[in-house]
């Protein structure tokens, strides 16, 4: 399907000269050079043997038109039975050293390609859709190591078509003119089909999308429909997508249904004619018998090949392409760099920005001139409308973005100067949506930290409300999470995580806490959590809950990239001022204050 | 008509709809299934195999003509006049055998379209049937893969599978209904092909059948955990993992090399080839043989080979013809699979059909889901009409279950559930559901505009009728804030709406159908205290003057419900006002701690 693999072109993409891709590919291919010339070989041996069999066959034909007893003929025959041993081991061999080469290739560009994409910074992924990533690292990949299948499947038979193609000049070149006059024709019927061949099946795959996305809708739907007994407005809807697609495809299947008998048909009134033509040659003396026959029987296998290549430029381009998105992957530049390699010993975890100037795009400032001192073991939260810049700090700290000016220091380093891995196995991090692994609760909770022991686990997910929370995994510990953690509650997730850094006992702790809605029972657990973390680390909390905000040491409220206010809940509410705006919008509700107050809406 | 497949149903079509009686009878097997479906269609099976036949045997005529050919050069004086009989002949066949085939291919095709249709239509409409307990057990992703791969597959099945497999047996077949014609003898080399070939074939077939499933499985693998590293990518670099990553990535990817390689090696020694470069070898060495003793021409020679030539076609396309009808019955299987399933409610027509008051008991109900332990148990409680309970317990002990045996999404295990005094079992399906609706977790809106969602409980609801709903659901305001206000269309191609959003439209669905019971199962969240404000109003609005079942993790809807039950592992632990559990539940009075 190389003609939808060109569409998603993202900005990362860079156009390689075409010298710069060959040696791309080179480097990739040059440690199977062994293998590659044993298979070209074999090409040449297989198509030799194709070729060898009607020429072996005329050629008898020529001998025993002439003498009934040639005793060369009986060679000749055992000629034939060596071009089928020769075809069948010759191919034997070519497959297996084939996809030893293809399936090394691919493993080694996937390898590098993910190698990469896992060193992207988080403005690569903050541009690009995972999705597209993995597609790049997994299809693109399989594409161009089918393109080289590709190009030793199509080599034998042109091998073939190539000798033959000099046997039949060299024996009568007017006749193979003849022969050659049919090709364009050839090319055209075959051009032709592929283009409708191709607009059809868009159609077709515009009519099944349709189908199956009625069918997504209402299957998700169904429970609402049932409750209000809809069941016949979506079966209409359904039925209609699907008389659809079946009229659309049809047309498709009628489309791709001529091409053989149309091609067949051709070659039928090729071989008619040449059978007349060359028998006329034959009978003037211009041909042997044996080659007028040669001509019939190699027609197929001369325009075989020939038929393939029609379609073959393509395919080259959709491979080459496809490497070309999967260099792109590998070469993106990043924007983290490291100046240095320190690896610091145990931080004690103060923080110092100043001046600090950053930006996510051009033009569009999001802190200059920023200073910010958080001392060792101190926990600060982090307050502000969306878009106040809150969450850019945390994230700066974590070094998943680069700044543009300024400095960040811990412990008096400078971050830029840091062996990140180290820096970061001290760092711990929870992302707004909690992410886990397929896998056990256990294993996820133990995922930097692979050594800890069970027994430590086990005493830190009983301490956390009693081990509450344990009780609703069916296995406990050993619970399967899922896909991403699919099968936990969004609150069972996030103690997962903070249990994971409570284990990894990190020297600083950045939580961006999420916004979902947890039951108050699970929330309970999630403060203590919480609690425990923040007695040993110094933390940055990009606050969502009153409970969080209000068990920090320090709140820093944030507006535009700047610190307008900053001091404990209840002197800043004291104050009445930005703080007390923001406690209105957001954490208002949160209060037992509002429980009561919201009888009144009763 | 008592038919064991025709299962229960919640719901059944039109007439003109329906499916045939012969298809429903024939779902225990695959095949039959399948053969039933086909059977609809015969005449086109019929014209396919007319257009495989024609086709081959027309195939044959060209070696055929080219030996007499051959032959006619051969005489002496060559008969120049026959050579143009000849040519003639083969035009005239090859394009009738043009039309032949393409009546094959056209069938297959026509076939396999009209069994993707009929299959997804029937599939379709076994699910619109099937209770609500069925589709609550079973994920959507499921189902789809099923409705849409499945459904496709079955197409391949029969265009291209069958027609290639149809087409290629008589390609086989024509060398030796043919060779005899030059002697009896010729048949021996394509008929220990015929026998060789089917040897080598299902040997191949069933020695690639576990690879294929294994590399499959393999990629699938490598595939999932790459999706997920790349999606957690900021935990990777959060917990600095990138490198053990990278290395289990590695790991994953050798192994599907390794698998693959082994796939590669199994078909690499195709022996169906082998097989026909012998026989064309054998046949030939035989033609000579049976020319030097005087019994063949050599015209008849070159056609010999022409027709062992034939052999091409089936060796090729067998290497995937015969592994995709497998792949169709293997999906007819999984698609079998989910229209066999039982669904134990059904419509109860005869059932209880009162207008509903709205007073809910449970009388020591117990529920399990099938093949586990209980999710609750022994479950004692009475709502009067117009009560609010609200139901509170960490996410998984159950709650949500609970709410979904009073609109019999599920039937309680042990135990009576009572409606207005009548067993839920005895209510009328319909009416029942009529009088409770239920606003899930995840609410589900339609791709259609703001209006159809309202009223997609009450098509015929007028445009006054569909803003009342949405002023009492405080909804109206957000919906005018949009500029097509309630034609602005929802879903993919249009507006996505916020979780609070979301719920308002829920709530305004339910005040226009105006049930006796509601049911509320509630976890959004409200990023802002405005929008907090109109969601505890919509909700006390919704709970005004009707039962309503509240699971929720709003601390105020618990502080004012009229009955709180606190629920843990499945049992009631705590139940009363908020002022009795405030003083006798430890568990209920840490909620309220600051």
């Amino acid at each position: 399907m190389g003609f939808f693999s060109n569409l998603d072109v993202e900005a990362y993409d860079r156009e390689y000269s075409d010298r710069e891709l060959l040696k791309r590919i080179v480097f990739y291919i040059k440690p199977h050079r062994g293998r590659l010339i044993g298979i070209s070989i074999l090409l040449i041996l297989i198509g030799a043997a194709s070729a060898s069999l009607p020429l072996v066959i005329s050629n008898s034909i020529d001998r025993l038109a002439v003498n009934k007893d040639d005793s060369l003929v009986t060679l000749l025959i055992g000629l034939v039975m060596l071009a089928a041993l020769i075809n069948w081991g010759g191919n034997w061999l070519r497959r297996r050293m084939t996809v030893r080469v293809v399936s090394n290739i691919v493993m080694t560009l996937r390898t590098d390609a993910f190698a990469s994409a896992a060193n992207h910074d988080l403005s690569f992924y903050d541009k690009y859709s995972s999705g597209r990533v993995v597609s790049r690292i997994t299809s693109d990949t399989r594409e161009f190591g089918q393109l080289i299948l590709l190009i030793t499947d199509l080599g034998a038979q042109m091998v073939q078509a190539l000798i033959l193609g000099v046997v039949l000049v060299s024996l009568e070149y007017r006749l193979f003119l003849y022969v050659m006059g049919f090709l364009p024709v050839v090319f055209f019927i075959a051009r032709s089909f592929r283009k409708a061949a191709r607009k059809v099946t868009r159609e077709g795959m515009r009519a099944m999308a349709k189908v199956n996305a009625t069918i997504k809708e209402t299957v998700s739907g169904i429970a609402v429909a049932k409750n209000f007994r809809q069941e016949p407005k979506i079966f209409s809807d359904f039925n209609q997508a699907n008389i659809e697609s079946y009229r659309i495809n049809v047309r498709r299947g009628f489309v791709l249904s001529l091409v053989f008998p149309v091609l067949n048909a051709l070659g039928g009134v090729g071989t008619a004619m040449l059978v007349y033509a060359g028998g006329m040659s034959a009978v003037q003396g211009w041909v042997t018998i044996g080659s007028w026959y040669l001509f019939v029987v190699g027609l197929d296998r001369f325009f075989f090949p020939v038929l393939n290549l029609a379609s073959f430029w393509a395919q080259v381009q959709a491979g080459l392409s496809a490497a070309e998105r999967v260099f792109a992957l590998i070469d993106a530049d990043p924007a983290v760099v490291q100046t240095g390699m320190f690896a610091p010993e145990r931080l004690s975890g103060r923080i110092q920005i100043e001046g600090l100037g950053f930006r996510y795009v051009e033009d569009e400032w999001v802190f200059q001139d920023f200073d910010l001192n958080i001392a060792p073991g101190e926990n600060i939260a982090l307050v502000g409308h969306t878009g106040s810049g809150k969450s850019s700090i945390a994230k700066l700290i974590a070094r998943f973005y680069e700044f543009q000016s300024g400095k960040i220091l811990v412990d008096g380093l400078d971050i830029r100067e840091l062996d990140l891995t180290a820096y970061r196995k001290q760092l711990g991090v929870i992302s707004q949506i909690p992410f886990l692994f397929s896998g056990t609760v256990a294993e996820n909770i133990q995922y930097a930290y692979a050594g800890s022991r069970p027994d430590e686990i086990i005493r830190l997910a009983r301490e956390i409300g009693e081990g509450e929370w344990l009780e609703t995994l069916p296995e406990g510990l050993d619970t399967q999470v899922g896909e991403r953690g699919a099968h936990l509650s969004m609150g069972q997730r996030q103690l997962v995580a903070l249990l994971r850094v409570l284990i990894q006992n990190p020297a600083i702790f950045i939580l961006d806490e999420a916004t979902a809605s947890i039951d108050p029972f699970t929330e309970r657990q999630i403060q203590q959590a919480l609690d425990l973390i923040l007695r040993d680390s110094t933390s940055i909390l990009i606050a969502h809950r009153l409970s969080t905000v209000k068990s920090a040491d320090r709140i820093i409220v944030i507006d535009t990239g700047r610190i307008i206010e900053e001091g404990t809940h209840e002197s800043l509410l004291g104050n009445n001022g930005y703080y007390a705006e923001l406690y209105n919008t957001y954490f208002r509700h949160q209060s037992l204050a509002y429980v009561e107050e919201s009888g009144k809406l009763l | 008509m008592n038919n064991p497949y025709q299962l229960t149903s919640e719901y059944s079509l039109p007439e003109e709809y329906q499916v045939p009686q012969r298809v429903i009878a024939s779902r225990k097997r695959p095949v039959s299934w399948l053969l039933a479906h086909f059977y609809q269609y015969w005449y086109l099976g019929l014209s396919m195999l007319v257009g495989a036949i024609g086709n081959a045997s027309l195939a044959a005529v060209v070696p055929m003509m080219v030996g007499l050919a051959l032959n006619a050069l051969l005489e002496d004086p060559p008969a120049t006049g026959s050579l143009l009989r000849f040519a003639l002949i083969i035009v005239g066949t090859q394009l009738v055998r043009g039309g032949l085939q393409l009546g094959r291919n056209f069938s297959a095709e026509l076939l396999g379209q009209k069994m993707e249709r009929d299959i997804r239509h029937e599939l379709y409409t076994s699910l619109l049937g099937k209770s609500m307990t069925y589709h609550s057990l079973l994920p959507v992703g499921d189902v789809m893969a099923r409705a849409t791969n499945d459904v496709r597959e079955i197409n391949f099945m029969f265009s291209p599978g069958l027609n290639l497999v149809v087409g290629s047996a008589n390609f086989i077949l024509m060398p030796i209904i043919f060779s005899s014609r030059y002697h009896p003898a010729l048949i021996a080399a394509p008929l220990a092909f015929l026998v060789l070939y089917i040897f080598a074939l299902w040997q191949y077939l069933h020695e690639l059948k576990p690879i294929t499933d294994a590399v499959r499985k393999a990629f699938g693998v490598l595939n999932s955990r790459l999706a997920e590293a790349v999606d957690g990518i900021e935990t990777v670099k959060g917990m600095a993992e990138e490198a053990s990553e990278v290395r289990l990535f590695a790991g994953n990817a050798r192994r599907f090399r390794d698998r693959q390689i082994r796939q590669g090696d199994v078909e690499a020694r195709y022996l169906p080839l082998l097989v026909m470069g012998l026989a064309i070898a054998g046949g030939m060495f035989h033609a000579i043989l049976l020319f030097q003793r005087g019994l063949l021409e050599v015209g008849d020679i070159a056609a010999y080979y022409g027709l062992l030539g034939l052999l091409g076609f089936p060796t090729f396309v067998s290497l995937f013809a015969y592994s995709q009808i497998s792949l169709g019955i293997a999906s007819s299987r999984r698609i079998l699979e989910l229209i066999n399933r039982e669904t134990e409610l059904d419509q109860n027509q005869a059932g209880h059909k009162q207008d509903m008051l709205g007073q809910i008991q449970f009388l020591d109900v117990s529920y399990a889901y099938p093949g586990a332990e209980n999710t609750l148990e022994e479950l004692d409680f009475t709502i009067q009409p117009g009560q609010t309970v609200a139901i509170v317990g960490q996410t998984g002990v159950g709650k949500t279950t609970l709410a979904k045996l009073v609109n019999r999404t599920y039937d309680a295990s042990e135990g009576a559930i009572l409606i207005d005094e009548v067993d839920v079992r005895d209510w009328n399906l319909a009416a029942l559901r009529r009088g409770i609706s239920i606003i899930e977790q995840d609410i589900f809106l339609f791709s259609n505009t703001i209006a159809e969602n309202i009223a997609f409980g009450k098509p015929d609801a007028s445009e006054e009728e569909i803003i009342q709903a949405a002023k009492l659901a405080q909804a109206h305001e957000f919906i005018l804030s949009f500029s097509e206000g309630y034609d602005t269309l929802l879903g993919e191609r249009g507006v996505t709406l916020s979780g609070g959003q979301r719920q308002r439209l829920a709530l305004a669905r339910a005040f226009l159908t105006d049930p006796r019971i509601l049911i509320l199962d509630d976890s959004t969240s409200s990023i802002d205290s405005a929008t907090e404000d109109e969601i505890q109003k919509a909700i006390f609005e919704a709970a005004r003057g009707r039962t309503t079942l509240i699971i929720t993790h709003r601390l105020s809807q618990i502080r004012w419900a009229d009955i709180i039950l606190v629920i843990r592992q499945g049992r009631i632990i705590a139940r009363g006002t908020h002022e009795e559990l405030i003083n006798s539940s430890k568990a209920y009075s840490q909620l309220f701690k600051e």
